[in-house]
């Protein structure tokens, strides 16, 4: 086989002194740039991406039909797209985070970049650059659903001020966090969707028998508060829940991907 | 003979200086060092299991060592600043993301090496998946995979390649094209390290061999010194006298199939023309007298390990 190519593997004097100079560092923007490449470029991430988009249509539905049963209001819509948000990003994350290693690609990555902790940061950056992108998809959905809600004779009550749109901002990101926090942890692709789906229920079951849980662990609780920009009187549970599903397993989880041997 | 070794020299490319590790209670690694030079390709030869993968794994940084340093290009790996722009790495080529395809890991790898992704189509021809390039790595056969893993290794122009067991799952085509595009890199002046535990493939394809067993360099040096340092090949219509003259000269053999004879050449005490002059004064018609080839390594290496194998039981009887 004949071929154009050059390996260049012979090293050129003027850098033969100073190993590695002739090659700077890799830019912090290219990382980003290939994680996202990589959070986006499977049919499986596309499918999860096309199936958060049609959960929100879906749910957006909810209010739009129901117009008896449901509040019509601004603040009302922009939750049911906050809830459809929340149930499937965290698994985006949380498979940006764990493919790496449930498909050992962790192998050569780490060989590509070998200062982990910047692709890691990079992942995660990448997590909140499509978390905010749903929640502007999600915004421009209800704002189409209201719309809709108008054009049918309703008139949604316009309860929405600048706060509550910041908080479902926050809302969306610290769902997204809590799946990054947790992939970053538990680098198993189907552990960590199935601890994302189970422990909010299991808490929320027992939130029931204890308010202790439901106030201060059940993060689902402290996060409707913060949506519904219900700060007074929340902010130190709201704080407490932030600390310990995402803080916490996100720093230890940063510490085992650092320390962990590859196989 | 088998204690070949030589002290670092400044344009090594790789270095290993008493790698050691142990996983609990078991020393997978022990005291390993070695050396490679620009130009060469060195073969790191062991049965499965011997601590060869974890070795390399240290070398890039992806296992920690207990004790022991290495270097690529001068710098421990984990300050390359970019490294795929000096050291190629495939390490299993099975490690790959199933979901994408060929072109897309490339892609990849282009990005992060910072060369243009125009690169990426040429390597796809190069290693022969330019049709495969975009169906999804998943349904490659094990040799596609490791020539995605070696265009993989490629992309960032490196000076220096780590392969662990390239050879595995490519058929014969695949291997002497594997074994000339290794040459041609080193040619040019690359540092080709690579492991395998097929004697014959390596036979064929490095210049140095570091041979490791149980975790230890049990031998190293060049190939062909260790080739040399195997044993001759002798062939007579005439056995029985030739046995008794090897007997009066003092020289040990071992007898094989068609009226051959194998004599160790004992780090170069017996030599061909020592035996030829032995064949000559006792008027025995020698048919063949040449160092013994194929078995040669394979002799060597089976000894090597077996003997490294028995020592625990030696030390504990």
């Amino acid at each position: 086989m004949t071929s154009t190519l050059t390996n260049r593997p012979v090293r050129t004097t003027t850098t033969a002194d100073i190993p590695g100079a002739a090659f700077p560092g890799i830019p912090f923007t290219r990382l980003v740039r290939v994680e996202w490449g990589k959070a986006t470029d499977t049919r499986a991430a596309r499918w999860l991406l096309i199936a958060v988009a049609a959960s929100t249509f879906g749910l957006m539905l909810v209010p739009l039909l129901s117009p008896s049963s449901v509040e019509q209001s601004y603040t009302s819509y922009l939750g049911f797209a906050a809830v459809a948000l929340s149930i499937l990003l965290p698994v985006v994350s949380i498979l940006t985070l764990t493919s790496e290693w449930s498909q050992r690609t962790a192998l050569a990555t780490f060989t590509q970049e070998p200062r982990r902790m910047r692709v890691i940061t990079a992942k995660i950056t990448v997590s909140l650059m499509l978390g905010a992108g749903a929640a502007v998809f999600g915004g421009l959905v209800t704002a189409a659903a209201l719309g809709v809600a108008a054009a049918s004779g309703r008139t949604p009550d316009a309860n929405l001020h600048a706060g509550l749109l910041v908080a479902f901002l926050l809302y969306v990101v610290l769902n997204v966090m809590t799946g990054v926090a947790l992939g970053a942890l538990v680098h198993n692709s189907a552990a960590a969707i199935v601890a994302s789906f189970v422990l909010p229920i299991g808490f929320g079951l027992l939130g029931r028998a204890s308010h202790l849980v439901a106030d201060w662990l059940d993060y689902s609780t402290a996060f409707n508060w913060l949506l519904n920009g219900e700060w007074s009187g929340h902010t130190s549970q709201i704080l407490v829940s932030v600390i310990l599903w995402v803080a916490i397993p996100l720093a230890a989880g940063l510490l085992r991907t650092v320390r962990r041997e590859i196989n | 003979m088998r204690a070949y070794s030589r002290t670092a020299r400044l344009d090594d490319m790789i270095t290993t200086t008493a790698l050691t590790k142990s996983y609990g209670n078991a020393r997978v690694v022990s005291d390993v060092s070695l050396h490679c030079e620009p130009g060469t390709i060195t073969g790191f030869l062991g049965p499965n299991g011997a601590g060869k993968s974890t070795t390399l794994k240290m070398i890039v940084g992806l296992a920690r060592p207990d004790h022991g340093t290495s270097t690529v290009d001068g710098r421990q790996f984990v300050e390359l600043p970019n490294p795929t722009r000096v050291v190629g790495t495939l390490l299993d080529a099975s490690a790959m993301h199933a979901g994408r395809t060929g072109r897309a890991t490339l892609t990849i790898a282009a990005r992060m090496a910072g060369v243009p992704t125009t690169r990426v189509d040429e390597l796809l021809d190069r290693v022969g998946l330019a049709d495969a390039a975009d169906r999804r790595v998943g349904g490659y056969s094990l040799g596609m995979r490791q020539r995605l893993g070696i265009a993989q290794t490629l992309v960032g122009e490196p000076q220096v390649l780590i392969l662990d067991e390239p050879a595995n799952g490519l058929d014969p085509e695949g291997i002497a094209w594997m074994r000339a595009l290794l040459r041609d890199f080193a040619d040019r002046g690359g540092t080709v390290l690579l492991s395998s535990h097929l004697l014959h493939e390596v036979q064929a394809t490095v210049d140095h061999l570091v041979v490791i067993s149980r975790g230890a360099v049990v031998a190293s040096g060049r190939l062909t010194e260790l080739l040399a340092s195997s044993s001759l090949l002798l062939r007579t219509p005439d056995p029985d006298n030739l046995a008794r003259a090897l007997r009066a000269a003092h020289i040990d053999y071992q007898p094989g199939p068609d009226q051959t004879f194998t004599v160790d050449v004992l780090g170069g005490r017996v030599t061909p023309k020592m035996v030829a002059r032995v064949a000559l004064e006792q008027q025995v018609l020698l048919t063949e007298l040449r160092q013994s080839d194929s078995g040669g390594l394979e002799q060597l290496f089976f000894s090597l390990t077996a003997t490294n194998a028995a020592r625990p039981q030696e030390a504990a009887a």
